[in-house]
């Protein structure tokens, strides 16, 4: 194993490539709901993926992060699972703001500051002409991963419902 | 006179916007190849078991697993600036591998000296197929780079060419199979 193998993470059993297939099926999901791939950061337990989609009047990109919490060996999977933190986070953005419209958001901000994304709370976030919509939640990777059609079909509807409940939060914002 | 002039000042606006995401989207290039890579394989039913990426170089590995048979990749995008883009065309350095597993030791010592005299052979340049075993895990793999026209693949408005690209991948893994078969026979 010289040189080109050398560049791979190599894990040993499947048990720890969990996330990573799961970064897959996301990907074969979001592509398939019209969302391009359009920026991808990894690392051995944190994977962040952004997307593109194409068709959509409001959402400039979405963002979704995938932090694997338990279930790297077998103790942990065994007790705990294989839970995870994803993160979703829709970016709108407005091409023409002055300063007054950043006056504004300010008013929305502070009531924001006190939600919690990972309560599932979804959380606003203004910054110069884009506006940001997170929600973070923890969940258990098998249930999403190698069961056929079962797993794709929680995923699908995983990911829908909650971009299309970030993606209401933001509408009100888009500027013509 | 006075709409005029703002309807110029929200035109030059838009205009401005399209050159930046013009900018964008030519550095996001390498990306939609890793996305593109990913979803055909996955829907030609490999699991992405690893992913590893600086931002520049973007490592992935894919298993079949009821077949065990493994696909690699390492995707550069050789042309991130506008510049070079526009005059050479968008172009990316891939590196595909194919890989099965072995049990018999013979036969991974054999690719073992292959993948000796893989190392003395200048790889860099494309087309050249050479060897490498992973031991731990019992596999072995053939692998070639290649460089891909990307503007073949990806249209204006982040259109993807998914079939096309399936069908290049198809052929080199193919090719790559038959070739490691005939040397594990041989």
């Amino acid at each position: 194993m010289f040189s080109f193998l050398a560049k791979f993470q190599h894990k040993q059993e499947m048990r720890e490539s969990k996330d990573e297939i799961l970064i897959g099926e996301i990907v074969r999901a979001m592509t398939r709901a019209g969302n391009i791939p359009i920026g991808f950061r990894a690392s051995d337990d944190w994977q962040s993926v952004v997307f593109k989609p194409v068709n959509d009047q409001v959402l400039n990109v979405i963002v979704l992060m995938l932090d694997r919490k338990t279930g790297d060996n077998a103790i942990q999977q065994a007790i705990f699972g294989s839970k995870a933190v994803i993160t979703m986070q829709c970016e709108l953005k407005n091409y023409l703001v002055d300063p007054d419209d950043l006056i504004r958001m300010y008013k929305t901000d502070l009531k924001n500051i006190f939600k919690m994304p990972l309560l599932g709370e979804v959380k606003l976030d203004h910054q110069l002409n884009s506006i940001l919509a997170t929600k973070k939640l923890i969940i258990e990777i098998d249930n999403y991963i190698l069961k056929g059609e079962q797993s794709v079909n929680n995923l699908t509807n995983l990911l829908t419902t909650n971009i299309t409940e970030l993606r209401g939060k933001l509408a009100p914002y888009k500027k013509t | 006179m006075s709409e005029d002039l703002e309807q110029v000042f929200v035109s030059l606006v838009k205009d401005s916007w399209k050159k930046y995401n013009e900018d964008i989207y030519n550095s996001r290039v390498d990306d939609m190849l890793v996305g593109a890579v990913i979803y055909s394989n996955v829907e030609l039913g490999y699991s992405l078991i690893d992913i590893t990426s600086d931002g520049v170089y973007h490592h992935l590995r894919f298993e079949h697993l009821p077949t065990k048979q493994r696909v690699i990749f390492e995707l550069r995008n050789l042309t991130e600036d506008l510049l070079s883009a526009k005059v050479l065309g968008r172009r990316a350095r891939v590196v595909i591998g194919y890989g099965c597993q072995v049990q018999n030791f013979g036969t991974l010592w054999q690719t073992l000296k292959a993948e000796v005299k893989s190392s003395f052979v200048d790889s860099t340049e494309p087309g050249v197929i050479t060897c490498d075993a992973d031991v731990s895990s019992g596999y072995i793999y053939a692998q070639v780079p290649l460089l891909f026209d990307l503007d073949q693949y990806f249209g204006g408005n982040y259109q993807v060419n998914y079939e096309l690209l399936q069908h290049h991948i198809n052929a080199t893994v193919h090719s790559l199979a038959k070739y490691l078969q005939g040397r594990l026979t041989a």
